[in-house]
């Protein structure tokens, strides 16, 4: 016992918690992670990840995702259509996970919010949001043969197809 | 007793459509006539005038059906076609019948006979 009443058993439960607290920080997603809310179940990855990334939702507000349900039979040049029952589930999973829709977080918000009420834009790649997190990436990389175009998400964004596109999650494939 | 009903319940609840390449052959060959491997690989390596942004399905699944491809377009890649090299393909019938429906169209423009999608099917299950 010294003149400040410490034992060697208060120090090391001091340490032990600064270690949990520190592990709990760690491990809780910070506010700001780029995590995005995905539809429940595997019916939106198979069938809207089949042909390129299972884009996350909130990327877009949900009149964008209106109007591209509309026009499943020509999507990007592409059939994309879907039986009735798999497109009703869809289209209210997009609506309630979109940018603007009722579950939004900060990040969906933000990107809603630098998106013009009157515009229902169909590509990601094309809004101020995409832009602006990708404005360092060179030219050459997008051109890489395993990425091809900035579309392809998950060439990089590993787990995008979970809606997890944090940076400790990014893998830029070698030339 | 009462432990065996979960059990029961288990198998009840296995997805109907799984299927084996072989069964899914059978029945488009029931729909067609015989299949032809040798017409099935040329419908897979033949090259199409029609074609919208694919002039054949080599495009984007490439010469090698046991090879990863990548969608000429979006780039995502794409797992090997032939069931030697991805257990699941040609397991879900109504898998397999959408992909003929959009793909036939994309690459062909029309919608493929059942005797092609009985020859591509017996092509793609004979890579060994
Ligand atoms: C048959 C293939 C196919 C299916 C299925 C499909 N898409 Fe697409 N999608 C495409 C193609 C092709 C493009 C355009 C790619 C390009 O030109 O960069 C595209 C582009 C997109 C884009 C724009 C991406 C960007 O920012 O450039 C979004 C968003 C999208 N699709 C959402 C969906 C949703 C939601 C579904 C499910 C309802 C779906 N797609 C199903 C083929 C498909
Ligand atoms: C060339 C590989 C590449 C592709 C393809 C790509 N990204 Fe990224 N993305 C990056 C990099 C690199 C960053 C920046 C990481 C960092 O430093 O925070 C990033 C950042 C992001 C962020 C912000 C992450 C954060 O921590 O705030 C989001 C969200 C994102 N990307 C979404 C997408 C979406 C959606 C697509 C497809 C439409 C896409 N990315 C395609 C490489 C890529």
């Amino acid at each position: 016992m010294n003149d400040y009443g410490i034992t060697w058993k208060h120090l090391a439960s001091l340490i032990l918690a600064v270690g949990a607290t520190a592990l709990v920080i760690e491990q809780a997603p910070a506010g700001d992670e780029a995590i995005f809310p995905m539809p429940a179940g595997k019916t939106y990855v198979n069938e809207c990840g089949s042909c390129h990334t299972a884009f996350a939702p909130g990327l877009l507000p949900a009149r964008s995702w209106r109007r591209m349900m509309a026009e499943l039979a020509n999507h990007f040049g592409e059939d994309a259509s879907l039986d009735e029952p798999q497109h009703l589930a869809i289209l209210k999973d997009l609506e309630s996970l979109a940018a603007d829709g009722p579950q939004a977080n900060l990040r969906m918000r933000r990107i809603s919010a630098a998106i013009p009420a009157n515009a229902a834009p169909q590509r990601i790649i094309e809004t101020g949001y995409f832009k602006y997190m990708h404005d360092e990436v060179p030219r050459h990389i997008w051109q890489r043969k395993k990425i091809g175009t900035p579309g392809n998400c998950i060439a990089c964004h590993i787990r995008a197809n979970e809606g997890r596109y944090g940076q400790g999650e990014v893998r830029i494939p070698p030339p | 007793m009462k432990r065996l009903i979960p059990l029961f319940a288990l198998c009840i609840g296995l997805p109907a459509a799984a299927q084996t390449p072989q069964l899914i052959l059978e029945s488009l060959v029931a729909k067609a006539g015989p299949a032809s491997v040798a017409r099935g690989e040329q419908l897979y390596r033949g090259k199409s005038k029609a074609g919208k942004t694919a002039d054949s399905c080599v495009a984007c699944h490439t010469e090698n059906p046991k090879a990863v491809g990548q969608h000429v377009k979006t780039f995502k890649a794409i797992d090997p076609l032939a069931p030697v090299a991805q257990k699941d393909r040609f397991t879900d019938p109504a898998k397999v019948e959408k992909w003929f429906k959009r793909n036939c169209q994309e690459v062909l423009d029309r919608p493929c006979t059942p005797q092609e999608k009985a020859d591509f099917t017996a092509y793609m299950i004979s890579v060994k």
